[in-house]
């Protein structure tokens, strides 16, 4: 069978830097074939750039149906994608254009190419198609009145609209809840099946490759490093690139690594209630309340990590941070070692170094302006007593740095000539600064590459260890919990509906939420 | 970027150190050469109806101006600075009050404000100060709440109250390092505005007392003879014109700078 889509000898290069070097790979009619890499291996790049949907150069051949993409006239190369391509990129919450309609959207999709207008009867089974409910009334409605999954929807059926031969789609659910992702993977495929659709798919999500791809092409700083069948390429990579990123990538199916028992109960959270006012004119003029956590306990032991999971919004964060003294609380007592600790603005230095947290995004959580060994030495200077700190200020910088494995010439480095993983490895320096027995770890490893939070997840697994600190991890990944946690606790709408061992969980799920969320992960 | 400045650093030095070379000051009066033209024995650009030096006159005029233009732009600096900076710190009901106050001196009919001073008080160089620093440091409020009200809900300023900073020192060591380029970048479009409100303010009479003179001054006297001496007013509005484009040239690239910075 002749592949509809060829690239052989693709070269990009942006301003003179080689992106992408020499990759060869064909997409036959129908076939589902993922780039999967860390950032910055070039996945994206390689799949858009012969589209010319970047800025960079193309060089080598992408052949599609029989026709030359690389140097051809920006003009010829619009009519091919709007004839025969269809894209879906990786912000459904923007890609919208605000101001027009769904019904809008799906004409424009439809007639890109000269096609006829589509009546409001084949809209209408076009969103059918994409699993929206209410297909009829959406068509009327603007995109804020749809949520991110739905948003996502109506892009794909708008792609879909003009009946694309290969779909390009880069990481098109990863901004999507992670309850959602796989039902929105599930029915893109599934159109693509039905359809005989080729696609291209742009994903870090190694999972979700397995069970919907056809063809794996793994990619590593530009090249090329292994292809082939995906489900075999998952389960058993031959290079060592591939072996350390399925390593790094937890899975519900791998075996349960062991942890230390944990001591007695350290922390114990009573009743806990977070409200915020409800956003917008209408909710604050009224006095209105969004309650995000609604009486909540909870418990934790030395040496123990409890992982809270839920989709975005059950109020998993809200929680950590209450307890941590780092949000608002309106109802509840925290107790640390049978003694309650204040609220947040009475919280002194002595209650603030028992709890320490990490947050999502690293970059985020470090002050620009400060470097490494400032940052570092923030808690020292306000946490620990003078007797304590003594004069070694510096040698406990360079020590901490050490203990995250990295090399003390960073103490001098400002956030921004940092990675993600490097500046994730300093916030957690500076969580452990003053010597916590506790951290909140708040999505810690979410914002960064399978491979670094495969090592970050490593490194706060050795230091709970080293230091016996209880860790309240908070996670939407429930294979990662899996792999870290002694119990786990499922949230759903500002509520625990489940805890248990971990062990227990998976064999014998109770709440409804917990058996949507392990479906959703498989 | 560069070249505004240059330009800008270029007149500015001419401003201040020419005057002092110069062979007639500005409120010196010649009296043998009145209404002269140009290159009139030793008057450059010859002298005006009172037979003083014109090139002094517009040197001085420009010193002036870009003197009142920054001191009331540091004026509004520091106290925009300050009530923006304590609104978005503190927030809730005490940001709602102190922007409703903002908001009721924006609303209040400037030029109105400062005519009656002058009529009360009389002319003085403090006065065009006071009410020219009263209107722009509104702006400089706004920009540094805003800016401050988003850097508070950043984890780095969560992860300084864990850290056990207190409130101070969060304040003054986190955020407010973190607002001052997107102030500076601020304080760099205040500058042309305030050239432009003191020499309105001069135009109309009510700026700063003869002799001493400013751009605005000597706009409003070059108009009463420009048929004649077109030059009277050419220079002094060319001189108005090219600060004012060069300083809002170079503040809004700075500002588009800062706002890249910020993004990244």
């Amino acid at each position: 069978m002749t592949p509809l889509y060829q690239a052989s000898h693709l070269c990009i290069d942006i301003g003179g830097k080689r992106i992408a070097d020499n990759i060869s790979f064909a997409i036959a009619p129908g076939e589902i074939v993922a780039l999967a890499g860390a950032s910055g291996a070039g996945k994206s790049m390689s799949a858009m750039t012969p589209f010319g949907l970047t800025h960079a150069i193309a060089s080598g051949s992408a052949m599609l149906a029989g026709q030359q993409l690389i140097g051809m006239a920006e003009k010829d190369l619009r009519s091919i994608r709007a004839a025969q391509l269809g894209f879906i990129f990786q912000q459904p919450l923007t890609a919208l254009t605000p101001h027009r309609t769904v019904a809008a959207h799906l004409t424009e999709a439809a007639c890109q190419a000269g096609g006829a207008r589509p009546s409001h009867k084949d809209m209408a089974a076009m969103l059918a198609n994409v699993g929206l409910s209410r297909p009829e009334e959406r068509l009327a409605q603007y995109p804020h009145r749809l949520s991110g999954g739905e948003r996502q929807r109506v892009l794909i059926a708008a792609a879909l609209a003009h009946g694309p031969s290969l779909l390009i789609a880069d990481e098109p659910v990863s901004a999507l809840d992670a309850a959602l992702r796989r039902d929105v993977m599930a029915m893109l495929t599934g159109l693509c099946r039905d359809r005989g659709m080729a696609m291209l798919l742009v994903s870090h999500d190694l999972a979700g490759i397995e069970q919907y791809a056809d063809r794996l092409l793994l990619l590593q700083d530009g090249r090329l490093i292994e292809s082939g069948a995906a489900a075999v390429i998952v389960q058993k990579p031959r290079s060592d690139y591939g072996k350390a990123l399925m390593a790094a990538t937890p899975r519900l199916d791998e075996a349960l690594p062991p942890l230390l028992a944990p001591g007695a109960i350290l922390l114990e959270a009573r009743n806990i209630s977070v409200h915020f006012p409800k956003a917008g004119w209408r909710g604050g003029w009224r006095g209105e309340n969004l309650q995000a956590v609604d009486n909540v306990s909870l418990t934790l032991a030395k040496g123990e990590t409890l992982a809270l999971v839920g989709g975005s919004g059950s109020g998993k964060s809200t929680l950590g941070r209450a307890i941590a003294g780092l949000g608002p609380m309106q109802a509840g007592t925290v107790i640390w070692q049978g003694k309650p600790l204040p609220p947040r603005a009475r919280r002194t230095a002595e209650h603030r170094r028992l709890i320490q947290p990490v947050f999502q995004d690293p970059l985020a959580s470090l002050d620009p302006r400060w470097s490494v060994a400032q940052t570092i030495a923030e808690p020292l200077r306000w946490l620990l007593p003078a007797a304590e700190r003594g004069t070694m200020g510096g040698a406990l910088v360079t020590k901490l740095l050490e203990e995250v494995d990295l090399p003390a010439e960073f103490a001098t480095r400002k956030p921004a000539a940092l990675s993600g993983g490097q500046a994730q490895r300093v916030a957690i320096a500076r969580a452990l600064a003053a010597d916590p027995q506790m951290l909140l770890l708040d999505e810690a490893t979410s914002a960064l590459d399978p491979l670094v939070a495969g090592g970050v997840t490593a490194l706060l697994g050795r230091l709970q260890k080293e230091r016996g600190l209880s860790v309240l991890f908070i996670t939407h990944d429930l294979a990662l919990a899996r792999r870290v946690a002694h119990r786990i606790a499922v949230m759903e709408n500002g509520h625990i509906v489940e805890t248990a061992p971990r062990d227990t969980i998976f064999s014998a799920p109770q709440a409804e939420a917990t058996r949507r969320l392990i479906a959703a992960s498989h | 970027m560069r070249i505004p400045l240059i330009i800008t650093a270029i007149i500015a030095f001419a401003a201040f150190l020419l005057p002092l070379v110069l062979p007639w000051g500005h409120a010196a009066i010649d009296w043998d050469s009145v209404n002269a033209g140009l290159f009139h024995e030793g008057h450059i650009l010859g002298t005006d109806d009172l037979g003083r030096d014109r090139l002094a006159r517009l040197l001085v005029g420009t010193r002036t101006t870009i003197f009142v233009a920054l001191a009331a732009a540091m004026v509004a600096l520091i106290i925009g600075t300050i009530w923006g900076a304590a609104a978005g710190w503190i927030g809730g009901r005490t940001d709602e009050m102190m922007m409703r106050i903002v908001d009721g001196l924006y609303a209040l009919p400037f030029m109105f404000v400062v005519i009656l001073l002058m009529v009360v008080f009389g002319r003085s160089i403090l006065l065009v100060f006071i009410g020219i620093g009263m209107v722009e440091w509104l702006t400089m409020a706004r920009v540094v709440r805003g800016q401050v009200l988003a850097l508070k809900n950043r984890p780095f300023v969560l992860a300084a109250e864990a850290a056990g900073s207190p409130g101070y020192a969060i304040l003054l060591r986190h955020i407010l390092p973190n607002v001052a380029g997107v102030a500076a970048a601020y304080l760099m479009l205040t500058v042309p505005q305030v050239v432009m409100v003191e020499s309105f303010l001069s135009f109309l009479g009510l700026g700063v007392q003869e002799p001493l003179t400013s751009l605005g001054i000597l706009v409003n006297e070059g108009a009463d003879e420009m048929d004649l001496i077109p030059a009277a007013l050419l220079l002094p509005g060319g001189m108005l014109v090219t600060i004012i484009i060069c300083l809002t040239l170079a503040g809004e690239k700075y500002r588009d700078r800062m706002a890249a910075e910020a993004r990244a």
